[in-house]
């Protein structure tokens, strides 16, 4: 059995994140839990440290999605976890799949298993925002890593060791989910996906709002063609 | 009036540029000796100091460039003060990014260690799983 890690980045999740763990640890007991609080001003924090026993590791400023799921990342490194699962704070993620994740990604011939909202069956309909500012972006990541990825911007993805060292050292800031299977790519590693079912959200406000779109598509255009264009990088960071 | 044929800097001209760049010298370096002004950064000032030093002197190389483009001198000066600038902002983005990178690191081991040292403090938490990285 792998030791997996559920990652969960939190900024301001007040109304949802209890809900979440609670559902965690009814459905998956074996996982680890680990929530990044990315800076939260709300009660976030005291409310994962009511439930233990999952653990906090609270950042002292907030650094972005990006910059909490590396930490997470780093932690699941120190703590010797073999898998990392990522798994949203508002509830949106089928937490009663995960075990589809992992189970897939235990085959051993793929390094990361997205759950992906577009596949026939998954029962998703992205708003028309999301689906003009990601829809060219997605088949362009999609092309440059030849194939196989229709979600590309999909949180709900669980990989292995030689992912979680990649990431360590290297992931993206904001939107990092698209960029992060262009950085693995270059790094040799493989994805594949799989349906799954998503959840409308259950509180809060979401990241994404109709003008963030044109800047998602030029940050994240950019940040992609340079990464292809990058020289690797040493061991920064990780020691 | 001469226009494009103007062969020489007007005095006038040549005491602003001495004057100001002399007060640039002065000023990076004591900044500099201060501590408010690390060496490092203070380089590409006093090399934009130091050119505009070199042509209050040597006003012969702007009003040559100038006849060798078919431009105004002051065109010339405003042209390189400009680039001199694009390369400090540029320069100054460069250190800012690589801050931004360790900024995010340091931010990441602390909240790493806190967690350490509350898991340690408590004596429970993740003693079965632990692993030297």
């Amino acid at each position: 059995m792998p030791r997996v890690l559920v990652i969960i980045p939190a900024y301001n999740e007040e109304e949802t994140i209890a809900g979440v763990l609670a559902s965690l640890k009814r459905q998956v007991p074996d996982y680890g839990i680990v929530v990044v609080d990315d800076g939260s001003a709300d009660q976030t924090a005291s409310l994962v440290r009511a439930n233990p026993p999952a653990a906090l590791v609270r950042l002292p400023y907030n650094l972005g999605i990006g910059g909490a799921m590396q930490t997470g990342f780093k932690y699941a490194l120190r703590n010797g976890y073999d898998v990392a699962v990522q798994c949203d704070a508002d509830g949106q993620h089928p937490v009663e799949q995960l075990h589809l994740l992992v189970d897939r990604l235990a085959k051993g011939d793929t390094d990361m298993v997205i759950g992906s909202r577009y596949v026939a069956d998954s029962g998703y309909v992205p708003s028309f925002s999301r689906r003009v500012g990601k829809s060219v972006l997605s088949r362009l990541v999609d092309m440059l890593i030849g194939g196989g990825i229709t979600d590309t911007t999909s949180g709900f993805r669980a990989i292995n060791r030689r992912a979680l060292k990649v990431f360590a050292n290297r992931y993206p800031d904001d939107y990092p989910e698209a960029e992060a299977l262009v950085i693995m790519h270059m790094a040799g590693l493989r994805a594949v996906e799989i349906p799954v079912k998503m959840l409308p959200r259950q509180g809060g406000v979401t990241s994404i709002r109709p003008p963030h779109a044109a800047y998602y598509m030029v940050k994240v255009g950019l940040a992609i063609l340079v990464d292809l264009f990058r020289r690797p990088k040493g061991t920064l960071g990780e020691p | 009036m001469e226009g494009y044929t103007q062969t020489g800097i007007q005095t006038a001209h040549r005491v602003g540029i001495l004057g100001l760049s002399l007060l640039l010298v002065l000023v990076v370096l004591e900044l500099v000796r201060r501590g408010y002004l690390r060496e490092r950064y203070a380089l590409l000032w006093l090399g934009t100091a130091g050119f505009s030093l070199l042509i209050g002197i040597f006003p012969g190389i702007i009003t040559a460039l100038a006849a060798l483009f078919h431009f105004q001198y002051l065109t010339v000066l405003f042209t390189m003060y400009f680039a001199f600038t694009l390369a400090i902002v540029l320069c100054f983005t460069i250190v800012i990014s690589r801050m931004s990178e360790r900024n995010r690191q340091l931010a990441q081991e602390l909240a790493l260690l806190s967690r350490k040292v509350e898991e340690l403090r408590s004596g429970a938490g993740s003693q079965d799983r632990e692993e030297t990285p």
